[in-house]
């Protein structure tokens, strides 16, 4: 089964920068992807953002979330398309020949381009944000997050929110499979659909509820709420970690430079 | 270092007391083992015994704890308590929080105060001491029933405390792996460890357990020296149930048709081999019992009998129809899939609703009267109407068991039908089933328990890395 944004242990290059670098990245790239509205630019940080997942040996486990990805790619641009109709219509989503309702929705230039701009920014900040999940341990992030005064109990929550992911992944599936095994019928219908999901998320919930009452002690028995730490085996801060932050520092200026040339 | 005084205890919104004026004493360096029926409270005494009841939980609470000769009440938080008691619950999966093992590990670690050379050979102990060197960098996502246990163990230990409470740590585990556990405890006593144990399988702790305490509907009904206590017949048959009088002459099917036919069957998740190279032929009204460790193709067997999984090879024939041409709706009318965990299929508001959720699926005619059946051969009669989260562990495994009998199917497959059960609800359940063979349907049971297996069924296969090994008629 794909692991939705877990971190994967490894021993490469984005593994062993420090999470200040990662988390200045993260940033550095999610504003670059906003204000820019260049299609070939915005591409260029696509393939930029996957070269650097394949330098870090981090390639495979980035495209795990593609399929999705690309779906989510395909009804956002269909939504622009059909909301916001702009400019020269170069087709039909429904094509003219067919009687009655031929070339109702017009596919115009405007609309196709803010979709694919909106598209490539959503693949850009998933892809980023990955990167530093898959690369970072989550107890690295909870000294980093730490240090940053961001309250601990905020920090769990964003850490287990994620751990539990696959968990209820894997829980979900095997309720499915017992009911399937009781002839549990998917419905049909909107109704139908909203009236059969009952027999999964009830299970799901009230186990996720009780288990959620024994990780609550856990994390109280252990002390991490106690906020007192001895620094063990904690990350610092390199000459990579220098390298990288120089050449994204360039990266941002010559960003705010093509900005301002008004190229992006 | 543990000291119960009358100890009594009412959840909130409920009238029966969880805990009836318990009273245990836990010497330094000893080990007392607590057991009995499912919902008889055990799991409450350990929150009461580690001060966690006291601090966390509302309701109605009498009596004294002492823990390390203070009374819980003098401890500031559960995090002060933490500084004395360790406890290791029942759910492993939720006790681990981080993605590697030496991640969790160290991150309970750090909250000592300890300096950091002291973690570093803390951690190197605690890893050899639960035999966790060759995963220490697992995820949580890629470990056994029994390697979460041990990291759960391990992370406990790491606080350093010594006075350790475990809440059935083995409960879902295979012979092999509570053999483990019960070797690592053994030797944390050594140790000089306090320990609490709450546990079903005596027999692998019967070396280290000093005191035995038996716990039924709140109350203790007997505790002290484990061979005393166990010269009571009625306590010998809760944790050393008797299957050798469960045979009866069922007339053995002659030369009747298979409704099972497993032909050259194989199987893999991905690249991932988990099947191959099953035969097997099973006729109507056989006792089967399937036995081999967690993770030896069991599941992954049963679950091709009514097509949640396809064959990647070969064919599963069922009453004469290959499985690629039913659907799972149609085979749910021939074979019955009852799996280990109850709690993964109860919606419903009451038991009847429950049961009747399958009839309703499968439109089976005269429901009514198949229902009532299901719960009078459940014994559940008389909780008909209540929330089925609510009945004992024992109890709602009886139910899981009636929702599947009621769709009546002829074949019914059960996977670990007596995971945390004691004797006598482990023998309920086993009664049940052999009623139901004697009605005629062929009965195939998962099960980790050698006893249930040789004495029960008519005929063992074993499993092992996906085949099978041996196949024979039973004792």
């Amino acid at each position: 089964m794909a692991e939705i944004l877990q971190y994967v242990h490894k021993d490469a290059f984005l593994h062993r920068l420090h999470p200040y670098t990662k988390i200045f990245f993260i940033i550095l790239v999610t504003v670059m992807a906003i204000i820019a509205t260049d299609i070939p630019f915005l591409i260029l940080m696509v393939i930029a953002l996957l070269a650097f997942a394949a330098y870090g040996n981090v390639l495979s486990e980035s495209l795990n979330q593609l399929k999705l990805i690309l779906v989510m790619s395909v009804i956002f641009i269909l939504i622009t398309v059909i909301t916001m109709p702009n400019g020269e219509t170069i087709g039909y989503v429904i094509p003219q020949g067919v009687p009655l309702v031929g070339g109702l929705i017009p596919i115009t230039v405007g609309g196709l381009m803010i979709g694919v701009v909106l598209t490539l920014r959503f693949m850009i900040l998933i892809f980023a944000f990955q990167l530093f999940l898959i690369s970072t341990q989550p107890r690295d992030i909870v000294h980093a997050m730490e240090k940053i005064r961001v309250p601990i109990d905020y920090i769990l929550m964003f850490i287990i929110a994620l751990r539990f992911i696959p968990t209820l992944q894997i829980e979900g599936q095997r309720i499915h499979e017992a009911q399937l095994a009781r002839g549990f019928n998917p419905g049909t219908g909107v109704l139908g659909k909203v009236r059969s999901v009952s027999p999964i998320v009830i299970p799901l919930v009230s186990n996720a509820l009780l288990r959620s009452n024994v990780l609550g002690l856990t994390i109280d028995m252990r002390g991490y709420r106690t906020g007192k730490r001895t620094h063990v085996r904690e990350r610092v801060f390199e000459k990579r970690d220098y390298a990288v932050m120089t050449v994204m520092v360039v990266a941002g200026c010559g960003f705010v430079a093509l900005v301002l040339a008004r190229m992006v | 270092m543990i000291e119960l005084t009358d100890v009594s205890y009412t959840y909130p919104h409920t009238v029966q007391p969880a805990l009836h004026r318990v009273s245990l004493s836990l010497k330094k360096g000893r080990c007392v083992m607590v057991t009995g029926p499912s919902g008889a409270g055990k799991t409450s005494l350990c929150l009461a015994a580690s001060g966690i009841l006291y601090h966390e939980y509302g309701g109605k609470k009498e009596g004294t704890v002492i823990v390390d000769k203070k009374n819980v009440s003098e401890y500031k938080s559960l995090s002060d308590l933490a500084q004395n008691v360790g406890v290791v619950f029942d759910d492993a999966e939720a006790q681990m929080i981080f993605t590697t093992v030496e991640e969790e590990l160290l991150s309970a670690l750090e909250h000592r105060g300890l300096s950091a050379e002291v973690i570093e050979e803390r951690l190197d102990g605690i890893i050899r001491t639960t035999y966790l060197d060759e995963i220490r960098d697992r995820s949580p996502h890629h470990l056994s029933g029994g390697q979460k246990q041990r990291v759960a163990l391990a992370a406990t230990l790491a606080l350093g405390n010594d006075i350790l409470i475990l809440d059935e740590p083995t409960s879902e585990l295979d012979e092999h792996a509570t053999q483990r556990i019960a070797e690592i405890l053994a030797e944390l006593k050594n140790q000089g460890k306090t320990i609490l144990l709450v546990e079903h399988k005596y027999h692998h702790f019967r070396d280290m357990v000093d005191t035995l305490v038996i716990l039924e509907n709140g109350a203790i009904t007997a505790s002290g020296n484990p061979v005393t206590v166990l010269e009571d017949t009625r306590i010998r048959g809760m944790i050393f149930p008797d299957f050798s009088t469960i045979r009866k002459a069922v007339p053995k099917p002659s030369g009747s048709d298979p409704v099972i036919s497993v032909q050259n069957l194989s199987h893999s998740y991905g690249d991932v081999p988990a099947l191959s190279g099953i035969n097997l032929t099973i006729h109507r009204g056989e006792f089967v019992a399937i036995v081999g460790e967690n993770g030896s193709g069991k599941t992954t067997l049963v679950k091709h009998f009514n097509q949640l999984l396809s064959p990647t090879g070969g064919d599963v024939i069922i009453n004469g129809r290959n499985t690629k041409e039913c659907s799972i709706a149609d085979l749910a009318h021939h074979v019955g899939l009852v799996f280990q965990n109850p709690d993964h299929m109860f919606f419903a508001d009451t038991v009847l609703e429950e049961i009747a959720y399958g009839v309703k699926n499968l439109d089976i005619g005269n429901g009514d009267a198949v229902i009532d059946a299901a719960l009078r051969d459940a014994g559940l009669s008389e909780m008909a109407g209540l929330y089925p989260r609510w009945l004992s562990r024992g109890e709602r495994q009886r139910l899981a068991i009636a929702c599947v009998v009621a769709m009546q199917p002829g074949i019914i497959v059960l996977d670990e039908p007596t995971t945390g059960l004691d004797g006598y609800e482990a023998r309920m359940v086993i009664d049940m089933l052999k009623n139901l063979q004697e009605k005629g349907h062929t009965i195939i049971i998962i099960t980790h328990n050698r006893e249930i297996a040789e004495h029960c069924a008519d005929r063992i296969i074993v499993m092992e890395n996906g085949r099978i090994i041996t196949d024979s008629e039973g004792a």
